[in-house]
């Protein structure tokens, strides 16, 4: 009997493990949230692209600053980038015109199949030319366009929509794609809050409560002036230091847990933004604020469908 | 109208996809172990390098992800730039990069290459790069060949040193990294300059 008992458990722990698998990865989701997540990420992609529009040429012309010489020693032997090609400075400017323009219509969502994987490929181009360059954001943001690149973002709120209601084609309907997509958003969304937290635990002034007082003090990276604020109380200073970790592994796991999912994904669109102005790391509190939005079950379409409706004139399709 | 479903995935497709899935996932835990600014195992790092890497690095997806922010060190503090044309008969200002009209995300990008140029020289297989090539990248629009490149850096003051009035709260700049940097018959020539505290002072013989 008892082995029988054995035998017939063991099917069941399979079959529900491969079962949340399936479902987890396989259901077909519909297109509002992956849309608005390009939408989002790719204004956020095409902010952090002209970031580098000033100093191209001191950086990465043929006289600048990041020579190949020192890439070699820097880079690892599979990196690689499209900007290794370009060996002149007119070469450097096109191919940044380019890298933008396909960033453009990606956002847009012209051309979107093409146009997302593109765009992915030439964001990774433009941080391998200069790795010393790149911060916390635009890992962020590779990640993002990388999703994007995977599932069907272009299926509303896009020009390709637009052009396919004009010749007639159907409407779109909930994609396996997409849902794959946006199941890698959410384990992205919860690995980086979950390393983030680990990587802070690892300094005191994560556990002594004075690591807002630091972020704050610096010269120059912070957007707002907290320093009086913080001068003013002590508590403040701990609770805000706190407040940062806590959010960051409640975010970690509760997108895991089905009740707290979307509250705390919500929540991402306000919080995250906000840790990142006090962080002075503005665009990767933004960027995560754009995985939160891929982390909203359903997505915002009822939201968006009702905004667009008070608009005179407008008609989303 | 309602939407149809979509056709359902052949079980051909879904294993491979399953496969594909899996192994990104063990890729993405991996690169998280390993890029660790605590270091990785051998063995992570080992398994990385040989089965991820080499197309998880092109993607730009080969990382850690451990966003610090701040550990109240030094080095988390903000560096600039200072360059200083040597070669000029009257002495020039030195240029800071980034300056005050540069902000935003252009300035963090300056910001993190100074920091790079500091770090690295306790890096000795990157030691002297990048101050060589950043003072490179000067010599040809300031039509120069000698350059003093200094890499400074913002100590933010400890609040109770605020409250106490011990420090101001703009806090000081310390120097991170210094070197003169010149082109000599198209070589490079790097001669940094050690910081006061770290040499050791002299002492006089006692007399006898």
């Amino acid at each position: 009997m008892k082995k029988l008992a054995r035998v017939s458990a063991a099917p069941s722990l399979a079959d529900s493990i491969g079962a949340t698998w399936t479902e987890f990865w396989f259901t077909p989701a519909g297109p509002w949230p992956l849309a608005l997540v390009r939408i989002l990420g790719g204004l956020l992609a095409l902010a952090l692209w002209g970031s580098y529009a000033w100093d191209l040429e001191t950086w990465f012309g043929p006289f600048g600053m990041i020579s190949p010489g020192l890439l070699d020693a820097w880079r690892s032997p599979y990196a690689g980038s499209l900007f290794d090609l370009a060996t002149s400075t007119s070469g450097v400017l096109i191919a940044y015109g380019l890298g933008g323009l396909v960033l453009l219509a990606m956002t847009i969502g012209l051309a979107t199949p093409v146009t997302t994987v593109l765009g992915a490929i030439a964001f990774a181009s433009l941080l391998h030319r200069g790795p010393m360059l790149v911060g916390p954001a635009d890992d962020v943001v590779a990640v993002i366009l990388w999703c994007l690149a995977i599932g069907r973002p272009g299926d509303v709120l896009s020009v390709d929509r637009r052009l396919g209601a004009w010749l007639g084609r159907p409407a779109p309907r909930p994609s396996v794609c997409t849902g794959i997509a946006l199941g890698l958003l959410r384990v992205h969304a919860a690995v980086i809050a979950g390393a983030a937290a680990l990587a802070q635990l690892k300094g005191d002034v994560w556990w002594n409560g004075t690591a807002a007082w630091w972020l704050a003090s610096r010269a120059e990276s912070p957007l707002v002036d907290l320093t009086g604020v913080f001068l003013q109380s002590e508590y403040l200073v701990n609770l805000v230091t706190h407040a940062i970790v806590l959010f960051e592994i409640a975010f970690a796991v509760g997108l895991w847990i089905p009740s707290l999912r979307r509250p705390l994904a919500l929540a991402g669109l306000v919080v995250w933004p906000l840790i990142g102005l006090v962080a002075g790391e503005p665009f990767w509190g933004l960027a995560l604020a754009v995985l939160a939005v891929g982390c909203v079950p359903g997505g915002g379409e009822a939201p968006i469908l009702r905004a667009c409706g008070r608009l005179p004139g407008i008609r989303f399709i | 109208m309602p939407e149809k479903p979509p056709p359902p995935l052949s079980d051909a497709v879904r294993a491979g996809l399953t496969v594909a899935l899996a192994l990104y996932l063990v890729g993405l835990v991996l690169c998280v172990a390993g890029n660790s600014a605590s270091g990785g195992s051998a063995l992570v790092r080992t398994v990385k390098a040989k089965l991820f890497s080499p197309w998880m690095t092109p993607l730009w997806l080969d990382l850690g992800y451990d966003t610090r922010l701040t550990h109240g060190l030094a080095e988390d503090g903000d560096h600039r730039f200072e360059i200083r044309r040597l070669d000029a008969p009257a002495a020039p200002e030195p240029v800071i990069l980034p300056g005050p009209a540069i902000r935003g995300e252009r300035a963090a990008r300056w910001r993190r290459l100074a920091r790079a140029t500091a770090v690295s020289e306790r890096d000795p297989e990157r030691e002297a790069l990048v101050p060589a090539a950043v003072a490179q990248g000067v010599f040809m629009p300031w039509s120069t060949h000698d350059v003093s490149l200094r890499v400074l850096r913002h100590l933010p003051p400890d609040r109770r040193d605020v409250l106490d009035g011990l420090a101001d709260v703009a806090g000081r700049d310390e120097q991170a990294y210094a070197a003169r940097v010149r082109l000599v018959d198209g070589e490079v020539q790097l001669i940094t300059s050690t910081p006061r505290e770290e040499l050791a002072p002299l002492v006089k013989e006692p007399a006898p």
